[in-house]
Parts: structure tokens; sequence; C-alpha cells
């Protein structure tokens, strides 16, 4: 029996749906992440599981129990909002301490617990202060001991770090990471943040238009991805997708034209009477410029340079290919990027082919292409 | 030009000048009052008036003698509770019903809240009758409830505590009912002190109102034993009145000192309650 059990649960405002028919098994202890752009429908599916949202239809069990109709307060979750939600009235103490304060816990029991919480996020010397003296990381660690003390079966964090500035978010993000070390409850994390998501996630759930489009770990979704979406949502700088054409598939090949202009593949991905027009994904990282005089076997194109990121390290390309497409791919400090066109060689052992419905198509034998 | 004087130009004298005459204007009727009562009878009437106090004890006189030779001492105290019970009640359902109608959605909420804005626009003067009607089949006519009741539901304090409690993070009242505050214990801890504010603006509108209220009181409390401050003035003005100039201003002076208090110690929170009134929503 899994921790957290959502079946066919949909979602609807009026007219509107928001989610439909989503399934997703969480267990217990799980760092999960639900990543999606932005009105996607992931605070819609947390805040349902919170109790702060009725579900249309489908049930929602944690530890085998359905959850439906239980009042929020009594599903043992705890929630940490983006806007910290603290109560400004009120001091640091008194909002970790409200949700025992308000069931009329004894004394000594608060204050115990509350210490404990402010142990954990060093809030210790806060404590008298009201959150409008606080920095916003403090904010949300204060917002993160309210959950605490209340000891959850899982949190439940809604996009908590997108109020923080880029440093602070990268602090947070490792102290959440030790949090969930430490303390070993499920928590459920919602982001449309995909370096957040990949860097926390035991199990990344990446949602688009209200279903879930493939759940899964971080590194498998990356390198394995169901369809295009998940392909070029996940990992940065995104995917290129290169149109292409079949000319056969037989034999356990899969012969294309017309890449990126007129660019010529063949991949070992056995797809007996595939036809048509398909996509070709392939990641910055597998493409490679091609030195003068060198002749590369296998795909390549010829790009004009648009526009180069320097990151030190390493520099993004971006060229436009014949036909128009844009394509990223990285270069080392070592690339000569003066020319205003370059030659472009892929690794076509990590490239993977999408249909025209936007699906991945996968050899017959099931290996990744 | 040195440090002092900079920055005062032609135009800051103007509205200084400006400032002040408003303010003379304004004071002036008080300060006649003050004058007129601690002064000899008929003096600062006389060919040969004085704009400030000649006698003190003249005064105190006076001011003895209005409350020995009638009930204004009985008035105060019924101005007060009647002020005091009203506001406690316009507060209370006020918050209550700001607390649903801005927080929370249930059915028929919009259609509800319009006809209570509506009720806004109709003067009192076309209400006053079925109330009293109402308020005399009930029995309450010269009744302290009779006063207070019919003054409980302030659609002007609803509407501004709306306005208030509209401004209240969605988030923190949902935060609250995670932690498993009840739906009273979020009104009360969260919700009522973070329009504290507005409360005691509020509060301090339902005050001034109250004091200066004359025509409920003067229709619904007949009895001299249920007068108000306001009608024993009242009386004091009527036309057919003996007293004197003097005696009038004298009880007209003591009907304005609370207010006056009031609004001494509480001027800049009026302040901000009007400007808040006026310019929110
Ligand atoms: N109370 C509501 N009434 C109507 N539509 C809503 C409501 N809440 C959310 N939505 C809609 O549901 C969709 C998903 O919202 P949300 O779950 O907040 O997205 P996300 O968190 O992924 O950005 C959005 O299109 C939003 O407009
Ligand atoms: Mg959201």
């Amino acid at each position: 029996m899994a921790f957290l059990d959502i079946t066919s649960v949909s979602k609807s405002y009026g007219a509107q749906t928001v989610l439909e028919n989503v399934n997703l098994l969480i267990e217990k202890g799980e760092f999960v992440v639900f990543l999606g752009p932005s009105g996607c429908g992931k605070s819609t599916l947390l805040r349902m599981i919170s109790g702060l949202e009725t579900i249309t239809s489908g049930t929602i069990s944690i530890e085998g129990q359905v959850v439906n109709d239980i009042e929020p307060a009594a599903r043992g979750t705890a929630m940490v909002f983006q806007s910290y939600a603290l109560y400004p009235h009120m001091t640091i103490f008194q909002n970790v301490s409200f949700g025992l304060r308000m069931a009329r816990k004894p004394r000594e029991m608060i204050a115990k617990a509350v210490g404990q919480a402010a142990a954990i996020l060093k809030l210790d010397r806060l404590m008298d202060r009201k959150p409008g003296q606080l920095s916003g990381g403090q904010k949300q660690r204060v917002a993160i001991g309210r959950a605490i003390v209340r000891e959850p079966r899982a949190f439940l964090f809604d996009e908590p770090l997108s109020n923080l500035d880029a440093e602070l978010r990268v602090q947070m993000r490792a102290e959440l990471m030790d949090l969930h070390r430490r303390l070993g409850t499920t928590m459920i994390y919602v982001t449309h943040d995909q370096v957040e998501a990949m860097t926390l996630a035991d199990k990344m759930v990446v949602m688009s238009g209200g279903r879930v489009q493939q759940a899964g770990p971080p590194l498998q979704l990356y390198d394995d991805p169901d369809n295009r979406f998940v392909a070029g949502f996940v990992g940065s700088p995104k995917m290129n997708f290169l149109p292409a054409q079949v000319v056969a598939s037989e034999a356990g090949r899969l012969r294309l034209s017309g890449i990126g202009g007129s660019g010529q593949a063949d991949l070992p991905l056995d797809v007996p009477g595939l036809q048509g027009a398909v996509e070709l994904g392939l990641r910055p990282q597998h493409l490679h410029l091609v030195a003068p005089g060198e002749a590369p076997a296998g795909l390549v194109l010829e790009g004009r340079v648009v526009m180069v990121e320097e990151l030190g390290s390493e520099s993004f390309v971006h060229l436009d290919l014949a036909d128009g497409t844009r394509i990223t791919l990285r270069a080392g400090r070592e690339a000569d990027l003066a020319p205003s066109v370059l030659r472009v060689a892929a690794d076509l052992r990590h490239a993977l082919i999408f249909g025209p419905d936007g699906l991945r198509i996968r050899g017959r034998d099931g290996r990744a292409a | 030009m040195n440090a002092v004087t900079a920055g005062v130009t032609p135009w800051t004298v103007a509205k200084w000048m400006l400032a002040l005459a408003i303010a003379v204007v304004a004071l002036f009727p008080i300060w006649w009052m003050i004058n007129v009562v601690f002064a000899l009878p008929g003096e600062p009437v006389s060919l040969n008036p004085r704009l400030w106090p000649t006698s003190l004890s003249a005064g105190f006189d006076k001011i003895h003698m209005i409350f020995a030779e009638t009930g204004y001492l009985r008035a105060y105290a019924i101005s007060l509770l009647y002020a005091v019970l009203t506001i406690a009640g316009v507060l209370l359902f006020g918050s209550l019903a700001a607390f649903e109608f801005s927080l929370f959605d249930f059915p028929g909420r919009k259609a509800l809240f319009a006809v209570v804005m509506l009720s806004l626009m109709v003067p009192t003067a076309v209400t006053v009758i079925p109330t009293y009607l109402l308020t005399a089949r009930i029995g309450w006519l010269n009744s302290m409830q009779g006063l207070v009741v019919p003054g409980l539901a302030s659609a002007f304090g609803l509407f501004m505590l709306v306005q208030f409690m509209r401004a209240i993070p969605k988030d923190m009242i949902e935060a609250a009912r995670l932690d498993g505050a009840s739906h009273f214990q979020i009104y009360w801890h969260v919700a009522l002190p973070l329009c504290r504010n507005a409360m005691v603006t509020l509060a301090i509108l339902t005050f001034m109102q109250t004091w200066g209220n004359y025509m409920w009181p003067l229709i619904v409390a007949t009895k001299p034993e249920m007068y108000t401050v306001g009608q024993v003035v009242g009386l004091f003005n009527s036309p057919l009145s003996h007293h004197t100039v003097d005696t009038v201003m004298t009880a007209n002076l003591l009907a304005a000192i609370p207010p006056l208090l009031f609004f001494l110690i509480f001027q800049r929170k009026i302040v901000e309650g009007i400007a808040m009134s006026g310019s929110k929503g």
C-alpha cells in the first residue's frame, strides 16, 4: 500500500477542467516534486491533497484512508505557502505555536515542541520578533517551523522558494534536503523551476495542461522522457527538436532525411512501418562543433550563429539551421566561435524520436534510441 | 538666504495663511461659546463686547445651576450608554458580517452585499417611520434597547470592514485553517486583530454619530427619563424656553465637551479613518 494514493482525480471549476484523471502513488518518506509550467494545476493538486480544495471526482487516500471528505486539519498534512502566510500581528513564537495553542495543548508541551522546531531551523533568537522584522529566508523558516510543530504525516510546499533571491534559494534548497533527511517525513513540493525539481526530488511528477505527463526519478525523466513535453521541460538549456522525414524503417534501422533542412541520419531504432514526419530530439551537450578539416560520420548540420552565451566554463551557441529551426549547443572555451556559419555534428546515440502527436517513439525492443 | 528660510516660498506662506484662516473660522464658535459662558450675563453681547472670558465664577455658577436644575447628569449617562452599546454592537455585528462577506463564499453573497450597500443610499428620513413602527410594536419605546438596537446593523461599518478584510491574504486564512483553527478562532485570532485599525476608526466614527444623533432619540425616547444630552440641549434651545443666551450656551458647551475631548485624544485616528473610509474601495 502506497502512503498517498491519488486515483482518477479530476478537478473542474464550473465548465473549466483544471485537472484531468490524475493517477499517482507516493511512498512514505519520498520527496516528490510536482513540476510544470504556471497554470498547469500543480497548486490545485497540492491543495486537494491538503483539503483546501474539494475533489470533483476520484479519490485521494492517505495510508489507506480515503480523505476526500476529511477536514484539512485532520488530514495530518502541513502546508508551507509561497507567501509564507505568517500572521503579522503575532510574534514568531506565537506564529509557530498557533496550531498547538488553538488545540489547547498544555503549555509545557507547546514550549517543548516550539523549542525543538526552533533548534532545527535555527530560529531560537527570533522568537520574540514579529514577521515584519524578518528577512525572506527567515520568514520561510518560520513557516516551515509552523509546519514542523504539527508533526505532520506529510509536508506540502507550494513554491516555497519563489520569493527568495537566487543565492538564498540555493541555500534554502540545501536546508530543505537536510530537513528531509533528518525528519524522514514525506514531502510534496510544487515548483515551476526544473533545476529545483531535479535537485530535490526522489520522484518528479511533470505536469502540463492538467495532466500528469510522466512521473519517476529525475534522471529517468531526463534520460528517457515519455513525450516531447517532458523532454523539452526537463533539462536546461532545453532539448533541441529537429523536424525530419522518415526515409525507411526496416531491419532495426531508422533512416531519416531533411533534418534541419538537408541533414541525414541512420539510427539503430527498430520501429517497423514508421513513416511520415517525426522530430529528432538532441540535448545541447550531444551536439558539438566540427573543427575545420574534420569530416565526421553521421549527422552533420550547418547553421548561422545567432547568439553566443558565455558562461565562463562553457558557452551555449544558438544557431539557425537552413530550414529556420533554432538549435542550441554546448561549446568549450577552446572552440572557435568567430565564423558566422558553423558546422555541427550530432552524437546520435543519445537522439530521441518523437511522433507528430508529441509522443516518444521507442524501439520495438524497448531500447532507448 | 539661510537654511531656515530655504524652501519657504510665497506659495507655502499662502497655504499657511489659508490653513490659519480656516482654523480661526472653525474654532471661533467654540471660543465664543466658552467666552459667553465664562462671563457675567449680558457682557459679551453688550455694546462693548469682549473676546475673552471675564468671569470664571459666573461660568461655574451657570454649570452648577444646569446640573442642579435639569437631568443633565442622567442625560450624560444615557447618551454614554447609548454610544457605548451602539459601538459594541456595530463592531461585533459589522466584523462578523464582514468576515463572512470578504473572506468566504456562500450562495447569494454578492446579491446580499449589494442589497446592504444599496441601503447606504437610502436617507435615514425614509426608514425612520417604519423603524419607529416596528420598535413601537415590539414595545421598546422609551427603552435603551429601542434606542440602541435599530442602530446596530451599520451598512457603512460593514462596507468599511469589508474593504479592510478583503486585504487579508487568503493564504493566511488557509494557513490558520490547516493549523486546526475553527471558523470562530480564525475570526477571533486572525481576522479581527488584523483589522484593528479599522475597528478603532469605526468605533470613533460611531461615537461621533451616536453622540450627535438627535432625530432617533427624539422620536423613540420621548419620556424625560430617557432624554439624551442632545434632547436636553434641544429643550434649552426651543423657541419657547425662558433661558437666556448664556444658559443655553452653557448647556451647549456641556454637550460639546465629550466629543471635543474625544477628538483631541483620537485626532490622528479620526483623520486616518476619514481618509481611509473615503479613499478606499
Ligand atoms: N478558484 C479558482 N477558480 C477558477 N479557476 C481556478 C481557480 N484556482 C485555479 N484556477 C485555474 O486552475 C488552473 C491551475 O491553477 P493552479 O493549480 O494554481 O496552477 P499552477 O499552480 O500550476 O500554476 C489555472 O488555469 C487557474 O486559472
Ligand atoms: Mg501555483
